[in-house]
């Protein structure tokens, strides 16, 4: 009784977000039922046929499932630990420049990209890394071969990549930044007084300092782990690069988007939510137990 | 002083180097875009312009300016841009705080935060949400820009674990003093987070700002469409082969120099936004100082 | 241990609970439309159909709004220049239940949505052939009536002998022999296409114009090794082609390179015994497989034309660097009209598709039609839409000269005229154009297949534009259309139609996806060298035990029922 009386500030503090919550999120989630269904619009949910398992079968039934659910996988995870990794080091080094001015005109250069469709984007890409287009003049400036970067199985998920991270990284950055300006000063007025150098500051509390929001980052991050970024492969891909570029969402795109097949698209949503919130549940658990730290 | 060690002097111009080509890096599809939106169209479709405008001309510009569709769904887009930021704040701020407490503290306090993540992961799809939206009255309403994107629990989160950064003496000391969370929350937690919040402002700025698909399913009328909306509407991505054709029509859908012009004012409001936020980030760092 | 188990148990079934408070809500939200659709049609009588409805009857609709369709004077699609129309002209009020901008497939989401949900279902509604699978999912939902008996009582004869142009309009809107939907008939060769050539590059070389595929090879390597415009090998694009979304398709089609040696691909052709073949696993592809990997080392083609979609296929073109690109008759107009601009002395002319070694050419067909109007079966007065159609038909599609439509559908919106009487140019409208046949219930008003080539050849010939096309296409059209129209119907028997217009087949369903990709997968690794020719017949052995056996089965079932 008085636990409660001490805490209804929390739990009032909450509601508007609870109400929010369960509106928008949990009452359609109702409708998760559909990938068990063979939905047609006009029966609705509670007149559609039952199938069963049918349409997560047909998922890994494919030929090419294996190819696509793999394809996927690789993508979004390099996405996902570059997407990481290349922010964090980024915001340290911009940290270290001393001229506001300059520092704040690289931060908001770096982060327009963010703001270009890949409808837009990968017309450009297309034309920039075209067999004689600009990338392959330089690489034949200092005498390399011309690289055929989206139509080549070799080239492809690579270009895919760095594409996205040079996209994203200046967007991605910003959140470290924000973890950087908590810092407070005094702890590098000590360490200057201690004697430690730029390096020995960096490695002992900036770093540490990006640490938790690091994994708090990496850890939602998991949850795209079979989201390999539709937009950019679908105005990227073609033919010659299904080997390799093909992933789960085009694949559904064009199966079930294009042709209105409700319940396959809602059974693969579920499926990549299962697998996010199982490595979610993991790593929750791994962040606990190795860093005594509980990133919700 | 470190900085001012060889070793570091060297580091340092290497770095801005560095930093100062990946920036230029990025910059380049963006003044592309720009040369193509100040040049003339028989230029733009045969993919002429490069880096400088080719036949300068300011047609897209003025073609963009005179469209009332377009000046009208920038003054939706600002509209759901204040309103949904205010709103995302506001329950961010609020959940954030109980969420940040020791699990000793608030016990319930796990449950609620799984509920948070669980929905963040899961979802019905649209058919369901459609038919809520439906329930609910929303269609063809203002509020649906607004209202089912209030909660990201991605910014509840980073909220939490921003407030968990706050030293635990500053909150005990309040709480001594006899003020209740509520007051703690408002009067210690709200001056020293402004950079957290600055950043929570910024991505629910941007999501607003760029959010199209709601617009354009559940507002019915294209007059009231947010300025995303707008847009994608004019960049046209469709199955032409199917289509009755004529050239009058093909040459309205390639616009190219009007698009370029259309995405680049589309986008300067909120470019212009960042620059003025990223004050705050060093305003907090002064005031967590002085408060400590 | 046990807490943080509890911990996370707890939200998942709280959650679990609300799931199962939601199904309820949703499933009966369902239900209503079943219910609906439930009713049987009230019987209708006789003699209702009439020119005028007094008391006004009442239709109603959705939109899927063009999103380049403008808007003046105030006007919505709910209420404009043409529903006024309906109302003063045939009592017809034209109720709009919902419109939505159709950009990225928005209108099929939002009444697939709006079915789901229950909402009321419009009397109307005509969807494109982008929509077809939706098309089919709303006839096999059982609240769309069968049209055809309304189309034999009630359609004028105008409208009922454009129809039977081509028999086999009906085909894939029609379930059991009951014909389902009214096909929305469109100009016959709108896709077909010419190739357009650099007349002044030809000319500069003294070269006519290539008859043959040795003959086009031996202008593709003048236009690019001695170059007249003086652009160097590598600048050039002697064929500008893409295969980025398909090896069939309107701009940059490549498909007439494999027409010359005897098949078509990515579409269901007639074979020798009279039954359909899918192109692309005919043998002879491997002939046009080897060319175009011929022409690729030897830079005919564009390097990235796996990378490139139609409207790119375009851009060389009007850069005035590309010698070769083929498209439709139209094409004039636009784009190549810009290449003026930046190629001064550049002139396009229309040339004939050239011939395979054994004087074979082929080229795609067009469908007459373009998509199909249905008709949901509680809809008081179906006979009112007929009322309406056949105005069209009979006054708009064949406009005579003097009739009401004899310059366009509304002065002031597609047309104006000035002081002398004369049309004038749609860039000269007060206000701007508008393509007002938009407006109309279906989305073409009214089109007789062959009577916009007609217009063309009579122009070709000299005579003097008169009647409402006419005046259409010598104001609005490029100058060499009517040229391109002539000699696009003088190989009028190279087109041919993709033969199977039927409902998605049953195996179809789950493997054509798959079968697509590894087809577009060899097709582009031939091309580029990456799989040797050989390789296209283990393709072929793989598509037909992967489902392509029995999907050619299932087509030939369909083609037999409705031969």
């Amino acid at each position: 009784m008085k636990r409660i009386k001490k805490t209804w500030p929390f739990h009032v503090m909450l509601l508007p977000a609870l109400i929010c919550l369960f509106l928008f999120s949990y009452l359609p989630m109702g409708g998760i039922i559909m990938a068990f269904q063979d939905y047609k619009p006009w029966e609705g949910v509670g007149g559609s046929a039952w199938v069963g398992l049918d349409n997560f079968r047909y998922l890994f039934e494919r030929q090419d499932s294996m190819q696509v659910i793999w394809n996927t996988l690789v993508i979004a995870v390099m996405k996902i630990v570059f997407n990481l990794l290349i922010p964090f080091v980024f915001a340290i080094l911009l940290n270290e420049i001393r001229k506001t001015a300059l520092q704040r005109s690289i931060q908001t250069m770096v982060y327009l990209p963010h703001f270009l469709s890949w409808v837009i984007l990968g017309g450009i890409l297309i034309e920039m890394l075209a067999v004689d287009g600009f990338v392959n003049r330089i690489l034949a400036a200092v005498g390399l071969d011309p690289v055929f970067f989206l139509g080549d199985n070799n080239w492809f998920r690579f270009t895919v990549i760095v594409s996205d991270v040079w996209k994203e990284f200046g967007y991605n950055t910003i959140v470290f930044l924000a973890a950087l300006a908590g810092v407070s000063p005094t702890l590098y007025e000590a360490a200057e007084m201690d004697g430690a150098n730029r390096l020995k500051q960096t490695l002992h509390i900036t770093i540490p300092s990006m640490i938790p929001i690091t994994i708090v980052v990496g850890t939602l991050a998991l949850g795209n782990i079979l989201n390999a970024g539709f937009d950019q492969i679908f105005n990227l891909y073609n033919p010659l690069v299904y080997e390799k570029g093909d992933i789960i969402d085009t694949f559904v795109y064009r199966t079930a988007i294009l042709n209105g097949e409700m319940g396959f698209g809602t059974a693969i949503g579920l499926f990549k939510s299962v697998i996010s919130m199982a490595l979610i549940l993991v790593s929750y658990r791994l962040a606990y137990k190795w860093a005594g730290y509980r990133i919700f | 002083m470190y900085h001012k060690t060889m070793h570091y002097r060297i580091f340092n111009v290497f770095n801005t180097c560095l930093l100062v080509s990946l920036a230029i890096l990025c910059i380049i599809p963006l003044l592309h875009v720009l040369a193509i939106s100040f040049s003339s169209k028989a230029a733009a479709d045969a993919s002429l312009v490069g880096l400088w405008p080719v036949d300068f001309s300011l047609e897209a510009y003025k073609k963009t300016i005179n469209n009332p569709a377009f000046l009208h769904s920038i003054w939706v887009s600002i509209a759901r841009t204040v309103l949904g930021t205010a709103l995302t704040l506001a329950v961010t701020f609020l959940a954030a705080y109980p969420l940040s407490k020791d699990n000793r503290v608030f016990r319930s306090r796990s449950i609620y935060s799984w509920l948070f993540v669980f929905s963040m992961v899961f979802n019905g799809g649209l058919v369901p949400f459609y038919i809520v939206i439906q329930k609910l009255g929303l269609i063809n309403s203002f509020w649906v820009l607004v209202l089912p994107s209030t909660v990201n629990t991605f910014l509840v989160i980073l909220m939490l674990n921003f407030f968990r950064g706050i030293p635990k003496e500053l909150e005990e000391a309040a709480l001594i003093d006899g003020a209740g969370h509520f007051k703690t929350l408002f009067k210690i937690f709200l001056p020293i987070s402004l950079p957290s919040i600055a950043t929570i402002a910024l991505f629910s700025m941007v999501f607003h700002w760029n959010s199209w698909f709601d617009g354009l399913l559940y507002i019915n009328n294209a007059k009231d469409f947010p300025l995303a909306t707008f847009l994608q509407t004019v960049i046209i991505q469709r199955d032409m082969s199917s289509m009755s054709m004529s050239p009058k029509e093909m040459e309205m859908l390639s616009q190219t120099t009007v698009n370029a012009a259309q995405i680049f004012i589309g986008a300067a409001p909120i470019l212009l936004v960042y620059p003025f936020l990223q004050r705050f980030f060093v305003k907090g760092m002064t005031l967590g100082s002085v408060k400590e | 241990m046990s807490d943080r188990r509890k911990n996370w148990l707890l939200p998942t079934l709280a959650a679990s609970i609300l799931l199962a408070g939601t199904l309820a809500g949703c499933s009966g939200g369902g239900s209503e439309p079943k219910s609906e659709a439930a009713q049987p049609a009230e019987p209708k009588t006789e003699n209702v159909y009439k020119d005028k409805y007094d008391p006004e009857v009442t239709i109603t609709t959705v939109w899927g709004v063009d999103p380049t369709l403008q808007f003046k004077n105030g006007e919505t699609i709910e209420n404009n220049v043409a529903t006024k129309w309906a109302k003063e002209k045939f009592g017809i009020n034209i109720k709009s239940l919902w419109s939505i901008t159709d950009t990225n497939g928005a209108f099929a989401t939002k009444l697939r949505l709006a079915m789901s949900s229950g909402q009321e279902m419009p009397d109307i509604v005509t969807l494109g052939t982008e929509n077809q699978q939706l098309a089919q999912d709303l006839i096999d939902s059982g609240m769309f009536a069968e049209v055809g008996t309304w189309f034999d009582q009630y359609a004028s004869d105008n409208w009922k002998s454009a129809m039977s142009l081509d028999s086999n309009v009906w085909n894939q809107y029609s379930r059991d022999g009951k014909r389902m939907g009214i096909p929305v008939l469109d100009f016959a060769y709108n896709h077909d296409y010419v190739l357009w050539i650099r007349q002044d590059w030809l000319d500069k070389l003294g070269m006519g114009a290539p008859k043959t595929m040795d003959e086009l090879e031996k202008v593709m390597d003048a236009f690019k090794n001695q170059n007249p415009s003086g652009l160097a090998p590598d600048k050039v694009t002697p064929l500008s082609i893409g295969f980025k979304t398909s090896m069939n398709t309107w701009m940059g089609d490549p498909s007439w390179i494999f027409g010359a040696y005897g098949t078509l691909p990515q579409q269901w052709n007639v074979a020798e015994d009279g039954s359909l073949e899918y192109g692309s696993v005919n043998a002879s592809m491997k002939q046009g497989l080897s060319k175009l990997n011929e022409w690729m080392n030897k830079g005919y083609i564009p390097k990235e034309a796996a990378l490139w979609d139609e409207n790119k296929t375009a851009e060389p073109a009007v850069a005035g660097t590309a010698g070769i690109i083929p498209g439709p008759y139209w094409m004039s107009g636009w784009p190549l009209l810009d290449t003026v601009k930046n190629a001064p002395e550049a002139v396009w002319k229309p040339v004939q598709i050239p011939t395979g070694p054994d004087g074979t050419a082929m080229r795609h067909g067009t469908q007459y039609t373009n998509g199909v109007t249905l008709i949901h079966k509680d809809m008081e007065h179906p006979e009112a839409f007929f009322t309406y159609q056949n105005y069209l038909f009979d006054n708009f599609a064949v406009s005579k000269e003097g009739g009401e439509f004899a310059n366009g559908l509304f002065e002031g919106y597609d047309f104006e005229l000035d002081a002398n009487g004369e049309m004038v140019p749609n860039d000269e409208i007060q206000g701007g154009y508008v393509n007002v046949v938009r407006y109309l219930l279906v989305r073409d008003g009214a089109r007789i297949p062959d009577e916009q080539m007609k217009a063309l050849l009579k122009l070709a010939k000299g005579g003097k534009p008169e009647s409402r096309l006419e005046k259409d296409v010598a104001v609005n059209y490029g100058k060499d259309t009517p040229a391109a129209a002539e000699v696009l119907l003088s190989q009028e028997e190279i087109s041919k139609k993709d033969m199977f217009t039927g409902p998605v087949t049953a195996t179809m369903k789950s493997k054509w996806d798959y079968l697509t990709k590894i087809e577009n997968q060899t097709l582009n690794e031939i091309i580029y060298g990456k799989q040797p020719v050989e390789s296209f017949d283990q393709f072929v052995e793989t598509w037909k035990a992967g489902g392509g056996e029995q999907i050619t089965k299932e087509v030939n079932d369909w083609y037999q029922s409705v031969k």
